[in-house]
């Protein structure tokens, strides 16, 4: 143990940022699966559903996470967590731009 | 210490087997922690950045604002256009940085700054002037 861990509530603050990431997801994706079955059909509804899942995990995965933070930052040599949420989080974020771009010019061209 | 560093250096080339990606996790020696997660933070920030875009762009088309309705769609294809690339840089980014941390090199330049602003900037007049035309 050395006096590493507990310098400014890291951890806790990381999981606070994942919280609020997922929250703003889970919106969009709400927002996604109102509009885009509309716009898009039924392609629209799958991949509007698609999102609300990965929406899921991504939420079921924030506390494990922490934990991880949690358990590295209480050793001298703690390690970095894996970068794979990091890539899920920005390919979801890409996936739901795209979906509103192809929404949004439906709508343009109708 | 270079005993040390030379075991530091040989953990983290195991670790870089398991952790993702293996362009970051397989160079270097392992920072501070807190270093990673305020790199995570960032990275959180600018994906929230990129939603918020989002629901800009989508609430101009969705909310029947009464703005002119070609402004209107090029100022909301615009934010959603920058909502797809900002999380583009914003891996791009937490990449160059993690990797910058592992190496002891300093931190790369915000290079996105700027640019996003500008569109910000462009997208704010487009909407002045949707207001303004009838």
């Amino acid at each position: 143990m050395t006096a590493l861990f507990d310098v400014g509530l890291q951890p806790e603050r990381t999981a606070l940022a994942w919280r609020r990431t997922a929250l703003a997801f889970v919106v969009v994706s709400a927002a996604a699966l109102r509009i885009l079955p509309g716009r898009l059909g039924v392609s629209g509804l799958a991949a509007a559903i698609l999102a609300v899942l990965l929406c899921a995990a991504l939420v079921t995965s924030v506390h494990k996470r922490y934990r991880w933070h949690q358990r590295q930052l209480s050793i001298a040599r703690g390690v970095a967590a894996s970068g794979l949420p990091l890539a899920a989080a920005s390919a979801l974020a890409v996936l739901l731009a795209l979906l509103a771009g192809a929404g949004a010019l439906a709508e343009a061209f109708a | 210490m270079t005993d040390a560093l030379a075991r530091s250096e040989t953990t983290a080339d195991r670790q870089g087997e398991r952790r993702f990606p293996s362009s970051v996790f397989g160079r270097g020696s392992e920072p501070d922690a807190r270093f990673s997660l305020a790199n995570e933070r960032t990275f959180l920030a600018w994906i929230r950045m990129g939603l918020g875009l989002l629901a800009g762009g989508v609430a101009l088309e969705a909310l029947g604002l009464g703005l002119h309705p070609v402004l209107r769609t090029i100022a909301s294809l615009i934010l959603i256009a920058a909502a797809v690339l900002v999380p583009i840089q914003a891996w791009a980014g937490w990449m160059r940085a993690e990797r910058a941390l592992r190496l002891g090199r300093p931190l790369p330049a915000p290079v996105s700054a700027l640019p996003l602003a500008i569109v910000l900037g462009i997208v704010a007049a487009v909407v002045v002037l949707a207001v303004a035309l009838p």
